[in-house]
């Protein structure tokens, strides 16, 4: 989950990276193609030709600003769902100490619950305490019991129906 | 809801600060080591620099807000504000640069300013063919590899020729260069002094965020 989210990520930032450097190589271009310009201009006076490559140069610098005025706008946008997602994240973090608060959870076993919210087996959470198996099982029935459900799957579920609010217009 | 994630999310530069920062840096480094003087590439490097400085100062004014003059406004005041703060110890994230950084990049967006400015007005255009000497383009229509080869050959003979140049315009503007180049020196050292300084007071987080990645 975390992975993907990640990947996501770098690929919004390679996105915004292209654009970016597509917008340094365009005023670099701009910068000398109106310099060339304006050379002509001083050797052949203002020609067709020179009428041309001043619309091309126009056209060169509106690109810029339209590109950096787009690369702004990527970066709002990709802020303002990091955002979004730490508040949200943030928000779950909140309720889910305040349940195992409610269910009366000891110290240790709000640890092991909060392993197996985020997917782990007894196993991988005995590894990851450097716990015995048997005392992580033992821990994890008390989650179960304390909580009123009886599988890890309707443990999840218990949060994803707390805080899960469908847009109403997602499906349509 | 909007300072929150601000103040928790470590600064980072985006792509077009980063990218100009670095051209700029190469641009700086090509022009002081790699080019001569007065050279066909020494103007196209320099022209290619004052792209990527005008595009930062277009940045500032329409770019995000960190990158934006507003964010960083060169304010002595809150510079001194800020060498308080370094007495007493105190550690605070700035969104964007902070206040004794903000006078060191006026100061050296100025210097390049100047440096640009000077060196435009003496070279003219950038030439055709960065081979040739400075002056020299006005026949570049005409430049075959054999004529490139000449003009190469040339330059011991083009350098005197600057140096005969003594009066004039000409050497005004480049003794304005220069010096403005000798500013610019100083300046990018104290700016790497800030940087160590800043990352031993600070932690590594100002270096990381303007490398690539970072």
């Amino acid at each position: 989950m975390a992975k993907r989210l990640k990947d996501t990520a770098i690929r919004r930032d390679r996105q915004a990276l292209l654009v970016a450097v597509t917008v340094v190589v365009q005023a670099v271009a701009a910068v000398f193609f109106v310099a060339d310009a304006l050379d002509d201009v001083a050797d052949a006076g203002v020609t067709t030709h020179i009428a041309i490559e001043g619309l091309i140069a126009f056209a060169l610098l509106a690109g810029v600003v339209l590109g950096a005025l787009h690369m702004r706008v990527l970066l709002a946008e990709a802020r303002r769902r990091e955002q979004s997602l730490s508040i949200a994240r943030g928000a779950l973090g909140a309720h889910v100490a305040e349940r195992f608060r409610d269910w009366g959870l000891t110290a240790a076993e709000s640890d092991v619950a909060l392993f197996a919210l985020k997917g782990c087996d007894a196993a991988e959470i005995a590894r990851l305490r450097g716990a015995a198996a048997g005392t992580v099982r033992a821990q994890l029935s008390q989650v179960y019991a304390k909580a009123g459900v009886t599988s890890q799957a309707a443990l999840v579920s218990l949060f994803v129906d707390d805080l899960l609010d469908w847009p109403q217009n997602a499906g349509s | 809801m909007d300072t929150t994630p601000e103040l928790t999310t470590p600064r980072r530069w985006d792509p077009i600060v980063k990218l100009t920062h670095w051209g700029v840096v190469a641009a700086v480094i090509g022009n002081a080591i790699l080019t001569e003087e007065g050279s066909g590439w020494h103007i196209w490097l320099g022209y290619g620099l004052a792209a990527l400085l005008a595009l930062r100062l277009l940045w500032g004014l329409i770019g995000p807000a960190e990158a934006r003059f507003s964010a960083f406004p060169p304010s002595p005041a809150r510079a001194a504000a800020h060498i308080g703060e370094i007495g007493r110890g105190e550690v605070t994230q700035h969104r964007s640069h902070n206040p004794l950084g903000a006078l060191m990049v006026y100061a050296i967006w100025a210097t390049l300013l100047v440096v640009c400015g000077t060196g435009i007005a003496m070279s003219g255009p950038p030439p055709a063919d960065p081979f040739a000497q400075r002056g020299e383009h006005a026949e570049r229509t005409a430049a075959t590899g054999a004529q490139v080869q000449e003009e190469r050959e040339e330059d011991e003979a083009g350098e005197e020729r600057e140096s005969g140049e003594g009066e004039g315009e000409e050497s005004e503007l480049g003794e304005v260069h220069e010096i403005a180049v000798n500013l610019l020196y100083v300046l990018i050292a104290l700016h790497l002094a800030g940087v160590i300084f800043e990352t031993r007071r600070s932690g590594p987080q100002i270096v990381r965020s303007i490398l690539p990645g970072g």
